[in-house]
């Protein structure tokens, strides 16, 4: 177990994280300690919010007055659930629809790229944009279902380029040799899934989504710049936002990490910490990630070159012995 | 004939994926509490849309592409684009060979930090640019630096800065690691044991083999620059092409307006490409002219 040292600190850190938000009814404050106006003794008012980062406040507070902390606290839950449901999904249809080209199928492959060749040349976010934006402004939608549609997107625009991948690499442990030999003995294709093809794609199905976990991180993040939120907007919009054009600036309604980025970026100039502070929320959980990634690609991948590597080694020594006649070794090579 | 075919087939495959892409969010069909698939609307909608790019006579083609202010700012992304490009390759190959020139010491830590840098998310540097440049100008006071681009300004030294920095690195790593790979090769100690200096050997022999590679590299350069540039223009407020498409949507233009737009950003990408295989065909043939 210690070659996935990290992998298990990363994923319980990220486990007690999402445990701590799951929880955030029982032990934390409803209203995040909101506190729009400040008073003194005598009942004046002598400062309203958002207040900078103090003792009081530990990351500051927003317009409205709520504690960051809180409500990063209470937020994060949704951007790890949709993130790893999103992974999963696109891993899982992905891999199924890769498997059974890649089985069934080989003539398919050209045309399943072809047709979703404008992937290749669109970059996701821009296809993301247009496909959001039919549920920007709602009118009257529950939001189970504006979330709904918005995950069938982020799955959708994942879903070929892991197809893709799947089958390649289904391609590739198809021309094995002992996937072969399996075949030759009058293996069926349900025979090899089960016994050959299952054991790599356990380890290549976690490493899929935790990438997958990555890319759909960056691209949520991208897609609340441009006011499209995870779990919708609130078209009240920021309290106490005064726009120079006289539009509302719309806000996140679900607390959610990328759209507390998105809604507040513009105000980073005079109130720092209230983007700053996801900002780097968001930096961290894609560094613990990232770590978890590094580690499973190089156990996974790393693997396989060893292998080579040592055969390499194997076949070496039979030619040196036979030049061993002579009147001197070669002692390094 | 048979190529013919399938190339017919691939071309009609294209242009139905590109329509299916598009016409999808009409599926969906919002109700109260649930999402409804409906595939008449979205049937519907593929027909509709397969006709407006066809109409190539109607007045009203192309609209609204016609008014917008296409082609100065198509010309000014595209210019970030290049100026980013062409800052990127010359300091990619420059810190490389200083990596590679400093002692393994060093250059271990060095790369450590390069990957670092691959994690780091695109609008977090963005933000940290915004960041510096205003601070000093509060700080110094000197307004060198343009940031936003209101009132018809057209800055260039910030954008091309901030959105060539993540690109930088992603060419960093993988020259120092094609770099690293080359150094293992024969012909390195050949000239190593001739007595040929460290230097020349990297400019001369190893850059000359590594071109290539470089060139085809440079396409996943070009796609990370474009998705950087949308974010980098759409923050700053800059009247790029991305402000004449995100206006072009939230009109509602129609499709064959929004199908142009998305050719003209492929553009650059379909140029590497066809670099990348002249590059490749350059190679070829000469290894078979060799053999």
């Amino acid at each position: 177990m210690r070659r996935y040292k990290k992998t298990i600190i990363g994923s319980s850190l990220l486990l007690i994280i999402l445990l701590m938000s799951c929880l955030y009814p029982l032990y934390g404050p409803a209203d995040f300690n909101q506190k729009v106006l400040i008073h003194d003794e005598n009942g004046r008012v002598i400062d309203r919010a958002p207040f900078p980062p103090s003792e009081e406040h530990w990351l500051g507070t927003t317009r409205n007055g709520e504690d960051v902390h809180w409500v990063l606290l209470y937020g994060v839950k949704f951007t790890l659930i949709a993130a790893f449901s999103v992974a999963v999904l696109r891993v899982i249809f992905g891999g199924i629809v890769g498997i059974i080209i890649s089985l069934w199928a080989p003539f398919l492959k050209r045309y399943f790229k072809d047709f979703f060749l404008t992937m290749r040349y669109i970059p996701s976010i821009l296809i993301a944009i247009i496909l959001m934006i039919p549920i920007k402004f709602p009118d009257d939608v529950a939001i189970s279902s504006i979330v709904t549609y918005q995950l069938i997107i982020l799955v959708f625009i994942g879903f070929p380029s892991v197809t893709v991948f799947a089958a390649d690499i289904t391609d590739e442990l198809l021309k094995t040799s002992f996937v072969q030999s399996s075949y030759l003995m009058g293996a069926g294709n349900f025979h090899i899934i089960k016994r050959q093809l299952l054991p790599y794609m356990r380890s290549y199905g976690i490493l899929f989504t935790v990438q997958q976990i990555l890319s759909t991180l960056q691209i949520i993040m991208q897609l609340s710049i441009f006011e499209l939120f995870l779990g919708g907007a609130n078209r009240a919009g920021i309290f106490g936002y005064d726009d120079p054009y006289g539009r509302p600036k719309l806000a996140s309604m679900s607390y959610e990490w990328a759209g507390l980025i998105g809604q507040n970026f513009t105000e980073f100039t005079q109130m720092p910490w209230i983007v700053f502070a996801p900002l780097l929320g968001f930096f961290v959980l894609i560094l613990i990630i990232n770590m978890i990634k590094k580690e499973l690609e190089n156990n996974i991948l790393g693997v396989q070159l060893m292998k080579t590597k040592r055969k390499r080694k194997k076949e070496k020594p039979l030619p040196a012995a036979q030049t061993h006649t002579g009147k001197f070794d070669f002692l390094h090579d | 004939m048979k190529r013919l075919l399938r190339s017919l087939i691939r071309i009609i495959l294209i242009l139905f994926g590109f329509l299916f892409i598009f016409t999808l969010p009409l599926v969906f069909g919002s109700a109260e509490d649930t999402v409804l698939v409906d595939f008449r609307s979205f049937w519907d909608g593929l027909k509709f849309n397969f006709q407006s790019l066809i109409q190539m006579n109607d007045s009203s083609y192309l609209e609204l592409f016609k008014e917008l202010d296409i082609t100065n700012s198509y010309q000014y992304t595209m210019t970030i684009l290049g100026g980013s490009l062409i800052v990127i390759i010359f300091l990619a190959i420059v810190i490389s060979i200083l990596i590679m020139l400093t002692p393994e010491k060093v250059s271990n830590r060095l790369k450590n930090g390069i990957n670092f840098f691959e994690a780091v998310p695109d609008l977090l540097v963005i933000l940290l640019f915004m960041l510096f440049v205003i601070t000093l100008y509060k700080t110094t006071g000197l307004k060198f630096l343009q940031l936003y681009g209101v009132f018809g300004n057209k800055p260039y030294f910030v954008p091309i800065m901030t959105v060539s920095f993540l690109p930088l690195f992603l060419l960093l790593q993988f020259l120092v690691k094609v770099i690293t790979e080359e150094q293992n090769q024969q012909y390195v100690l050949y000239a190593k044991a001739k007595g040929i200096g460290r230097l020349s050997i990297l400019l001369v022999h190893i850059m000359r083999n590594i071109f290539p590679l470089l060139i085809l590299q440079l396409r996943t350069i070009v796609w990370v620059l474009l998705s950087n540039i949308y974010l980098v223009e759409y923050v700053f407020n800059i009247n790029g092409f991305t402000q004449q498409f995100l206006k072009l949507l939230f009109m509602g233009g129609d499709f064959a307006s929004l199908v142009a737009c998305l050719l003209m950003l492929a553009i650059p990408l379909l140029v590497m490409e066809a670099l990348a295989w002249f590059i490749s065909k350059f190679i070829k043939g000469k290894e078979a002219v060799s053999i």
